[in-house]
């Protein structure tokens, strides 16, 4: 229910394209764009990063006051506090784990059943069945979702049976922020919001081995599906993605 | 005439200061406490000294005309919680306004409006839980509304929604489902299940662009 002169002023609002949407923080992210990277933050705590992904993405859901997040990393206090305190609605799946422990499960069941079947099961069938216990959300339901760099951790046949679920659960307009590493990765983290453009690495028990490196020509092909993209490459090669419906 | 002045003053001086003692033999002779303690003493204003023991001394009647209340809330306050120890399997509904503690499983509802409820690290509850204040330290699978605050512990285990107008969260906890805030206002009022209002906040963020 919107009058004339406010749909008209949406529309002058709206911008044709992510270039064509001037930012009232022009300036810092101009000087974001000079210095070299994230890497390159200001803070001298190596695990802190400044992350131009994070900023684009908060600015691509901020017209929606109370908006729905979908974090896909663990519950961390300050992300959750992030977001309620600017008045969205956060949900948390810690993805990778729930992976972990479907694939545990699913291997003791395996071994626990008749080694005569034989059956051959591969990661596109387990996938599915993954599937219906995970992600488990209404269609153009969130948003914004946060897959952090999970997705470098699923074997890349399990990746586009999450991408299309995920793809499902956005709302249209959407917004998905991903990490995608240039090479192996050392060490495991996870991701948790510090403020507006800064995000913690913290280190954690490794969970699940770095799977694979996509190659932007596998990532649009992946996303396929997705409207648009924009990708902010660092200074450690990190790309940090954003993927609109 | 020297007397009566004095004996209008007993309200305005702290008992246990220096200059109230010819006071505090007036309020406190009818007292069964002080004329035991101090039935060898001579009156004079040595006289005095037992009494003032007496005041802190056992309460049954000098403390408990002056603390009642504070003594009746001090004790429900302090009061050991209801608990489910492990081993212990419950299936139904709990309500009333004890403080609960529950390291056993618990299948149902939990609708404890003014209490704490706390599931210890060996809790295994499938119910929604409705509280005061709900601390969760082990595993649970249901809706948690709370009145004042949700904490989730490092080893808490929580599926489902969370409504509070605050919440805790220690590093190591695993949420699956969505948190959010009620303001002070709100959080007195709805059942835990209560659904959303989807209509006013599912707006389409496609209002920047459908061009590009």
């Amino acid at each position: 229910m919107f009058c004339g002169q406010c749909m008209r002023e949406a529309r002058k609002r709206r911008p044709m394209n992510w270039m064509a949407k001037t930012r009232p923080n022009a300036t810092a992210a101009a000087t974001a764009r000079t210095t070299p990277g994230p890497s390159a933050s200001q803070s001298s705590n190596p695990n802190v990063r400044v992350s131009n992904g994070l900023k684009e993405f908060l600015w691509l859901i901020s017209d929606v006051p109370h908006g729905r997040i979908l974090d896909l990393g663990p519950v961390w206090q300050s992300t959750v506090a992030f977001f309620v305190d600017k008045g969205y609605r956060i949900s948390t799946e810690d993805l990778l784990r729930t992976w972990k422990d479907f694939q545990t499960d699913e291997e003791e069941r395996q071994r626990a059943s008749t080694s005569a079947e034989g059956e051959k099961v591969t990661q596109a069938m387990l996938a599915e069945k993954f599937l219906e216990k995970a992600l488990q959300y209404p269609s153009e339901h969130f948003h914004g979702i946060l897959a952090w760099d999970l997705l470098d951790y699923f074997d890349p046949q399990v990746v586009p049976f999450l991408l299309e679920r995920l793809f499902n659960s956005l709302y249209p307009g959407g917004v998905v922020l991903t990490l995608f590493h240039s090479r192996a990765v050392e060490r495991y983290n996870r991701y948790r919001i510090v403020d507006s453009q800064t995000i913690e690495l913290v280190p954690s028990p490794t969970i699940a081995v770095h799977a694979h490196v996509f190659q932007n020509r596998e990532l649009m092909d992946l996303f396929g599906k997705f409207r648009s993209s924009k990708t902010f490459v660092g200074r450690d090669q990190v790309r940090e993605s954003l993927f609109l419906k | 005439m020297w007397r009566k002045p004095n004996e209008g003053k007993p309200s305005s001086q702290p008992a246990n200061s220096p200059g109230s003692v010819p006071n505090q033999t007036k309020v406190m002779t009818p007292l069964p406490v002080s004329t035991e303690s101090q039935a060898p003493v001579p009156q004079t204003p040595v006289l005095h000294a037992p009494i003032h023991q007496a005041v802190p001394a056992p309460p049954p009647i000098i403390s408990a005309p002056v603390t009642k209340t504070p003594a009746i809330s001090a004790v429900r306050e302090n009061s050991a919680p209801s608990r489910i120890g492990s081993g212990l399997k419950i299936r139904g509904e709990l309500s009333g306004n004890a403080d609960l503690f529950v390291d056993g499983e618990l299948q149902g509802k939990i609708a404890l409006g003014d209490a704490r409820v706390t599931i210890g690290p060996s809790g295994r509850v499938q119910a929604d839980i409705e509280a005061r204040n709900i601390v969760i330290e082990g595993s649970v699978q249901g809706n948690l509304k709370a009145r004042e605050s949700v904490h989730l512990s490092s080893t808490s285990r929580v599926q489902g929604s969370i409504l509070t107008p605050r919440i805790g969260i220690d590093d190591g906890a695993r949420l699956r489902g969505k948190v959010e805030m009620l303001r002070a206002s709100e959080a007195g009022g709805s059942p835990a299940s209560e659904p959303e209002k989807d209509s006013d906040v599912l707006r389409p963020v496609h209002a920047r662009s459908t061009e590009a």
